[in-house]
């Protein structure tokens, strides 16, 4: 009896000191990967919101289009909305990472791309597709009686825009910005397709050379972290923009 | 006296639908036009025409004799510049039924809008006469609000005194009071019956007879399109010459 015991004991000690010896293990490698995980956030956030601020001045400049009672406008937006929507974004990426600069090339010039400028280009052009269909929806929300009221004390077009219509989307923009946001976030793990080392490719790439699978954990931790703090961030947008109501 | 609004021939229609039937109407300074009758019967058509709201589709609208608004069969005759119309329609300041304040602007932000935006006044006398005008209609103890937090007839009052930043010649009033309660009509009527007394030309779309009859300079009645009477208050309520009219006026009285 006493015997069991004490071998139980002594397989319990030899475990725990696997499980410790393991542990150390993994936080070493995690302490040495975490520098490089950083710098992994860095681009990840550099993608998303160079995205996003490109994405929301060429989205707006589409969206007025697509309202604008100029036929051409109009028409050229949508096409621009149908392509970029209507594509995947790893298509969009590879074609101006690997495709631009060998059809350049036939036009007489190369043009080629690095790789962080080439995701800022394929992020900020297909989220400004997105964004576009939601500033239209959030202008064309805007009570008619708005613009009759702008018009009626003798505004333009443009001013009771900037001065009336756009402003009171503002509240109404935020939570599906956000949400495109959030998307945004996340797809910039696509750029580790071109190579580019955003958090995603710096994990994966320890994964494969050193067979531990567990990085995958720290990695969806700060992914969550991430957007744990922009939620908040909107959050905090969100109610400053609803003050008058 | 001096001609304000002048309309020849006005025709309006929505596809099929004939709002306007060749309508021949004028307002000269002073004088404050009650427009009555059913719904659906063109009154805020009418007035919306006016500021080029709504763009006719045949006739001609002159503003201070100077034309606004040509077309013949739905074709465009209109040489004017459109700066030059929409100068010109500042020059009439519009009160709407669902007041359409701008919520995102404070009550004051609201009433210096016009003369900020549009005429580009300096801050200070924008400021000043806006105080005037809220004082005029009794909420200068709002100026810091959104208009959310006020009632209907206090946001009204407002719409009322943005519209008079513009220093309008003429103010168009459509159905002010039709989305207020019942105990917050009065205090729109007052501060409309005080402009009309300080010799304001006014053009009121209205359901409210009793305003019309007390405040009126002239009554318009209007059925289905067209303006079937018109004439002093006190003769289109107690002996009014047309049926229809007649049937009307039975039926609200």
């Amino acid at each position: 009896m006493e015997e069991t015991i004490n071998r139980l004991v002594k397989i319990f000690l030899e475990t725990m000191s696997g499980v410790g010896a393991t542990l150390s293990v993994a936080m070493d490698k995690l302490v040495k990967i975490f520098p490089a995980m950083m710098s992994g956030v860095g681009v990840t956030l550099s993608v998303a919101v160079v995205a996003l601020v490109i994405g929301l001045i060429f989205g707006l400049i589409l969206a007025l289009g697509r309202l604008s009672k100029n036929w051409v406008l109009d028409k050229l937006s949508f096409i621009y909305i149908f392509i970029f929507r209507g594509t995947p974004l790893m298509l969009q990426l590879f074609f101006i990472y690997y495709a631009l600069p060998s059809i350049s090339l036939s036009f007489g010039y190369q043009l080629s791309l690095d790789k962080l400028p080439a995701a800022f280009i394929a992020f900020s052009l297909n989220s400004a597709a997105y964004l576009a269909e939601i500033i239209r929806a959030g202008i064309q929300s805007i009570d008619k009686g708005q613009m009759e009221a702008s018009k009626a004390l003798g505004m333009s077009y443009s001013q009771a825009m900037r001065k009336v219509i756009i402003p009171q989307s503002y509240r109404r923009l935020i939570p599906p910005v956000g949400n495109e946001f959030i998307m945004l976030l996340k797809d910039t793990a696509l750029v580790s397709t071109i190579a580019l080392f955003d958090l995603m490719r710096v994990v994966s790439n320890q994964v494969n050379s050193s067979a531990s699978t567990f990085l995958f954990l720290p990695a969806a931790i700060m992914y969550l972290l991430l957007t744990s703090i922009f939620t908040f961030i909107f959050e905090k947008l969100e109610k400053k923009y609803s003050v008058y109501e | 006296m001096k001609n304000i609004i002048h309309m020849e021939n006005v025709c309006k229609s929505f596809g099929k639908l004939e709002v306007l039937k060749d309508i021949n109407f004028s307002v000269n300074a002073g004088e404050v036009v009650c427009v009555i009758g059913p719904s659906g019967s063109g009154k805020t058509t009418l007035i919306r025409c006016l500021n080029h709201l709504e763009r006719i589709t045949s006739g001609k609208v002159f503003i201070d004799d100077e034309l606004v608004d040509e077309l013949i069969d739905g074709k465009d005759q209109l040489k004017v510049s459109p700066q030059k119309v929409s100068e010109i329609c500042t020059r009439l300041g519009m009160v709407f039924q669902r007041f359409n304040l701008f919520p995102h602007m404070t009550v004051l932000q609201n009433v210096m809008s016009g003369p900020l935006i549009v005429k580009k006044t300096p801050k200070e006398e924008a400021l000043a006469y806006a105080m005037e005008l809220l004082a005029k209609v009794g909420l200068e103890d709002k100026k810091d609000e959104y208009p959310s937090r006020l009632s209907g007839g206090q946001q009204q009052r407002v719409a009322i005194a943005r519209a008079l930043a513009m220093k309008p010649e003429i103010m168009l009033f459509d159905e002010p009071t039709s989305a207020l309660d019942p105990e917050l009509v009065g205090e729109v009527l007052e501060v409309m019956k005080t402009l009309a007394k300080e010799g304001m030309t006014m053009i009121v779309v209205t359901h409210e007879m009793g305003f019309a009859k007390e405040v009126g300079s002239r009554v318009v009645f209007m059925d289905k399109g067209e303006i079937i009477e018109e004439g002093l208050p006190n003769d289109i309520f107690s002996a009014p010459k047309h049926e229809r009219t007649q049937s009307f006026l039975n039926k609200i009285l």
